[in-house]
């Protein structure tokens, strides 16, 4: 079977008008006006499987969202191959479109003075859903995302969090086969963004659809994506597990232990750094090698009630990736 | 093109819910409305007042007061608002979720117009009535003119939505397309049969006014529905007013296309 999404060495420069601040620049710039070539994606490969869960993870300005909106046919690329279920996403065939759904955390394609409901119906009739599976879908979609009775109250009344959840269920109606979501949590509480989550892995398994999410939440791809895919500066700098990701860029580990009565640490050799120490308790750095070793050392000559080894925490891997610190 | 069955429903669906959305703004309805009763009754007081007890080019006061109350229906029937509609959902990127659907965002503007028009036009008509009463205007209307100027009204609508369509693309390339509108604006008010009806224009401007689309969305359904055209310079209207439809019609295609690369090449 092939993949649901193919993307051959793909390239987006934009060219953006660029001036000084000040009143001099502004006059400047009628008589010339200057330009900068913006380097949003810049030469990225990549395939997703069918039902595949893949996190797309990058800082701000990687080009995350510029991939998305070309994969979803609403940029034209600069250069490059994409073949999303065997269409060219730009040419934004109906046939393209009725299978997709692109959801933007800011964006929002509900009427705002109107009940939910009535922007369904406006979906429904386009995408051409009918009235049997309309039902069944609103249903479960009601059940998975806890919708009650939202999408009676004008959407103006709803919290971001009820908004988000409905945008969503808006955006899959028509059951598309892949999903693109673009920060789909954000600005949301922890309880919602949990929710979410909980959501999308149902969707998935209910329904086998792929999906390619961004997020800045950790917590998201953590708990959706087993794979990732890391881009900065346009360019992909990692693609593969979630778990070779820490592999491969988390040079040292996390030692915390917690102590019985106070003591003085031991000398640890240079091998590790102490990160605090909290009453009893005292968390110390250590290279990924020199972790066993250490270990033993606190474990032989401190007078210990707990100890925990653990990989640094996902975003302080990912800022490792980004900063270029990785082997 | 071959038109979806989706998609006339879909633009269905669109309008009504536009027009449950539009009753939201009964107020600033109102207010336009009020507008677009008010000029018309400016110009036929200017003119009253030339024409006195007499006439100007054969037109009387009972004439000219036909005349302004069929263009108040005609101008609220056939404005175009993409501009305000359309256009700062280009600039603001409030298209994006309508590419995403398989219906061309072009109806979003329709469905908008449509529902605009026929909100207002419940609060437009009474005042009409009253209007009409007060005033007293000679009709000359036969079955066969009213029958004409369906088809004229309908054909001026179309244009005028799709002129506006297209000033409003202009938000692709630039964020002024306003001051473009207020050019069309400027000789629609000339040529279009606002300032006055066409037939008092002097000789040259009339012909220029016979030969540009800006009459065809305005002054022409008016003046085949109150019978102020012959055979010949009713078939002529006819001819030119379609010929300039499809000509719109090419042009919106023409600067869509352009303008949705456009979009993309910014970063939408």
């Amino acid at each position: 079977m092939p993949p649901d999404i193919s993307v051959r060495q793909l390239v987006k420069h934009y060219v953006v008008p660029e001036r000084a601040g000040g009143l001099r620049a502004s006059f400047r710039s009628v008589l010339r006006r200057k330009h900068r070539l913006v380097r949003a994606v810049d030469g990225i490969s990549f395939e997703v499987e069918r039902g595949e869960v893949v996190g797309f993870l990058g800082p701000n300005g990687a080009g995350k969202t510029t991939a998305l909106k070309v994969l979803s046919g609403l940029l034209h690329p600069t250069d490059g191959q994409v073949d999303v279920l065997g269409y060219t996403p730009w040419d934004r065939r109906a046939e393209y479109l009725s299978r997709i759904t692109l959801i933007m955390g800011q964006r929002q394609q509900l009427f705002w003075d109107l009940p939910a409901a009535d922007s369904f119906l406006v979906n429904k009739a386009v995408f051409g859903i009918d009235d049997a599976v309309y039902k069944r879908t609103v249903d479960l979609l009601t059940e998975l995302l806890d919708l009650g009775d939202l999408l009676t109250k004008p959407v103006r009344q709803l919290s971001l969090g009820e908004r988000m959840k409905v945008e969503l269920a808006a955006g899959l109606l028509h059951t598309p086969r892949v999903l693109f979501l673009d920060e789909p949590t954000i600005g949301l509480d922890v309880t919602m963004q949990q929710r979410i989550r909980e959501f999308v892995t149902a969707y998935n398994a209910e329904t086998g659809a792929t999906v390619l999410l961004t997020s800045h939440y950790m917590a998201d791809v953590k708990a959706l994506a087993r794979r990732v895919i890391v881009i900065d500066q346009g360019k992909l700098l990692y693609d593969g597990a979630l778990a070779g990701l820490v592999q491969r860029y988390a040079p040292h580990k996390t030692i915390t232990v917690h102590l019985e009565r106070s003591v003085d640490l031991p000398d640890l050799n240079g091998q590790a750094e102490v990160l605090s120490v909290e009453g009893l308790q005292v968390t110390v750095r250590a290279g990924k090698d020199d972790a066993p070793e250490v270990t033993g050392r606190l474990l032989t000559q401190l007078p210990i009630a707990d100890l925990s080894v653990e990989d640094p925490p996902l975003e302080e891997v990912i800022d490792q990736v980004f900063r270029g610190d990785g082997p | 093109m071959i038109l979806r069955r989706t998609t006339l429903a879909g633009a269905l669906a669109l309008t009504r819910a536009e027009i449950a959305d539009m009753f939201q703004y009964r107020v600033v309805l109102f207010l336009y409305s009020l507008w677009e009763v008010v000029h018309p009754i400016v110009y036929l007081a200017v003119w009253g007042a030339i024409a006195g007890e007499g006439d100007v080019g054969g037109l009387r006061l009972s004439d000219f007061a036909a005349y302004y109350l069929t263009f108040m229906l005609v101008s609220h029937v056939t404005a175009a608002i993409e501009i305000y509609t359309f256009g700062p959902m280009i600039q603001q990127g409030e298209l994006s979720p309508h590419l995403l659907r398989p219906m061309n965002p072009v109806w979003v503007a329709a469905a908008r117009n449509i529902s605009y028009k026929s909100v207002s036009m419940l609060l437009l008509i009474p005042v009409w009535i009253g209007l009409v009463i007060i005033l007293r205007p000679t009709f000359s209307i036969t079955a066969g003119s009213a029958l004409l100027f369906v088809v004229a009204l309908v054909v001026a609508a179309l244009l005028s939505f799709l002129v506006g369509t297209t000033f409003a693309l202009l938000a692709f390339w630039t964020t002024r397309s306003f001051s473009f509108w207020e050019i069309w604006i400027g000789l629609t008010f000339l040529l279009g049969g606002q300032i006055a009806p066409v037939e008092l224009l002097p000789g040259f401007v009339q012909n220029l006014a016979t030969a540009l689309p800006m009459r065809y969305t305005l002054g022409f359904p008016i003046e085949v529905l109150l019978n102020r055209l012959d055979a010949g310079e009713l078939a002529l209207g006819f001819v030119l007013q379609f010929a300039w439809l499809i000509a719109a019609a090419l042009i919106v295609r023409t600067v869509w296309r352009a303008g949705i690369r456009q979009y993309s090449a910014v970063g939408a």
